[in-house]
């Protein structure tokens, strides 16, 4: 479903490479986790996805279509079909939990009387239904990041990419943050999860790719974090 | 594109404006001194064209017949008797490009020039009645550029000592007409871009305050369209208040002007509000609605470049 083919990303006035001479590939219905030290590339990685950068040299192959060669009108419609998480949330905090969610249809021209009936299956995923008037702002950490889980997921993505989600949370509700995204992996989404939470890696047993100074060290089915935290 | 998100987008492009009202309010007032200039410009201009094209039509030769008071080597001695000018208007009547010609005794002439002259006529009493006009013969051209070849012609018949046309007028007129419109042009050009920088300063300000939530719309897959339209709405808005407010000013103005002008100096052609203000009301709109609108664009597309 995504291939990396030979991918550099070099950043402008850059020592180094973030990213060199890359080439993985990621099957439909995978969950992979991307380890390694900060700065080892993992955000580099996943920003060629959803095509915030381009790559300096090599393809980011999406079902077959090269992403650095869309028409810049046609990149909103790539990012339709995926759903981003960030360690920081990216909520709008005056705003409902509700009005978060909906953002995400809205935004793409969704019929509300089809945000009426996704918004609140999303929220009943997270477990935040109750939660669905409440402003952001009042919700703890891990239910904001719910929240943006439920944003990612209401249009039915095929991919989910999220980096370093539970980044800013405490163990609890950092377990409970990958068991949802394992879930929707369950339900037939690909999921790629750059992060440091080691004891979660170690735990769930899914395949990991390490990555060191730009480059892939590490790829393994059922693998382990593999670093000291 | 549905109903509603143009109704969200109106929504957002409110709250946005009630966020920094200050910041609106003087964009607006700025936008406004800038097209009220501009309609002042327009007004002046029309007038001018109304005004050259009214005393073009208005171009009549003035043909004065000879008379003992006035010697004139190519005159007779004597005054003219009745039939003798009557033989000249018949005559003038005859020159080729002539649509009419009419003979206006001095008496006829002092009473027009009464009339033309108003509220101020007490001036013509100190003539203590003397009369210092001429007999003449109104010539109405059937082409107004044939005024010079027909005044021409005329100055040949015997007992006609000479011959006025107002083309010097009209000429003077054209030339200020010209030199408005070339020097207005240049203004425009000038508060045009004024405008656009106003309006697309305020919307930057927008924009780098609303910069997280077009981060998350750019995320979600929102289309760059998407993302103007509300900002869009907010620049048209602003021109088009703005337009308003400096048609509100320039409406009053032109119509305590108007009023003044035609008592005070009836001979000068002037547009009638009602005539004028209707159309210029909705151009300014337009141009104010669509400057606002450039200014927003102008403002976005950095930000829309991810």
């Amino acid at each position: 479903m995504i291939q990396f083919v030979n991918v550099t990303k070099v950043y402008p006035n850059a020592h180094a490479p973030s990213l060199n001479d890359v080439t993985l590939g990621i099957g439909r219905g995978e969950f992979v986790f991307l380890v390694g030290p900060s700065g080892a590339g993992k955000s580099s990685l996943m920003k060629l996805l959803y095509r915030e950068e381009l790559p300096t040299a090599g393809k980011v192959l999406m079902e077959g279509k090269d992403v650095a060669k869309l028409k810049d009108q046609d990149v909103p419609f790539l990012r339709r079909s995926l759903g981003v998480i960030f360690q920081d949330f990216k909520l709008l905090p005056e705003r409902t939990v509700f009005d978060n969610v909906a953002f995400a249809l809205e935004c793409t021209d969704v019929p509300r009387r089809e945000v009426i009936r996704r918004v609140p299956a999303a929220l009943e995923l997270v477990g935040l239904r109750h939660k669905t008037h409440s402003k952001c702002q009042e919700l703890s950490g891990g239910e904001q990041q719910r929240v943006a889980v439920a944003r990612a997921i209401v249009r039915n993505p095929v991919l989910i990419v999220a980096d370093e989600p539970t980044g800013n949370l405490d163990p609890e509700n950092s377990y409970a943050i990958m068991k949802l995204l394992s879930d929707v992996n369950q339900m037939g989404a690909t999921v790629v999860v750059a992060t440091h939470a080691k004891n979660i890696v170690n735990q769930m047993k899914k395949r990991v790719v390490a990555i060191e100074k730009g480059c892939i060290v590490r790829d393994e089915e059922r693998g382990t974090y593999g670093y000291e935290s | 594109m549905n109903l509603r998100a143009w109704v969200t987008a109106a929504r957002d492009a409110v709250r946005s404006m009630t966020h920094s009202p200050l910041m609106s309010l003087a964009s607006m007032a700025t936008v406004a001194v800038s097209l009220l200039v501009l309609s002042v410009m327009a007004l002046l201009a029309l007038n001018l064209k109304y005004a050259t094209s009214t005393v073009e039509q208005q171009v009549e030769i003035r043909a004065y017949l000879c008379t003992a008071q006035v010697p004139n080597t190519k005159c007779p001695k004597d005054e003219l008797k009745e039939d003798q000018k009557q033989a000249i208007v018949d005559k003038v009547k005859k020159v080729p490009g002539v649509k009419n010609a009419a003979f206006v005794s001095r008496d006829q002439a002092l009473e027009e020039m009464k009339k033309q002259f108003g509220p101020q006529k007490d001036i013509l009493d100190d003539l203590d009645g003397e009369n210092p006009l001429r007999d003449s013969v109104k010539i109405q051209a059937l082409d107004t550029n044939q005024v010079k070849v027909i005044a021409e012609a005329v100055l040949k018949i015997p007992g006609i000592s000479d011959a006025n046309y107002g083309q010097e007028y009209v000429d003077l007129l054209l030339a200020f007409n010209r030199a408005v419109n070339i020097g207005g042009a240049g203004l425009v050009l000038l508060l045009i871009i004024a405008t656009v920088l106003t309006v697309s300063n305020t919307i930057r300000l927008a924009v780098y305050a609303r910069r997280r939530e077009i981060s998350i719309m750019k995320l979600v897959g929102a289309t760059d369209w998407f993302i103007r339209r509300p900002f869009m709405m907010e620049g048209i808005f602003l021109g088009v208040v703005g337009a308003l407010l400096a048609m509100a000013l320039t409406g009053y103005g032109y119509d305590r002007i108007t009023t003044y002008v035609n008592l005070n100096i009836p001979f000068l052609p002037m547009r009638p509000p009602g005539e004028v203000l209707g159309n210029l009301t909705l151009a300014l709109s337009l141009l104010g609605g669509a400057l606002g609108g450039l200014g927003s664009l102008v403002s976005l597309r950095r930000f829309l470049k991810v």
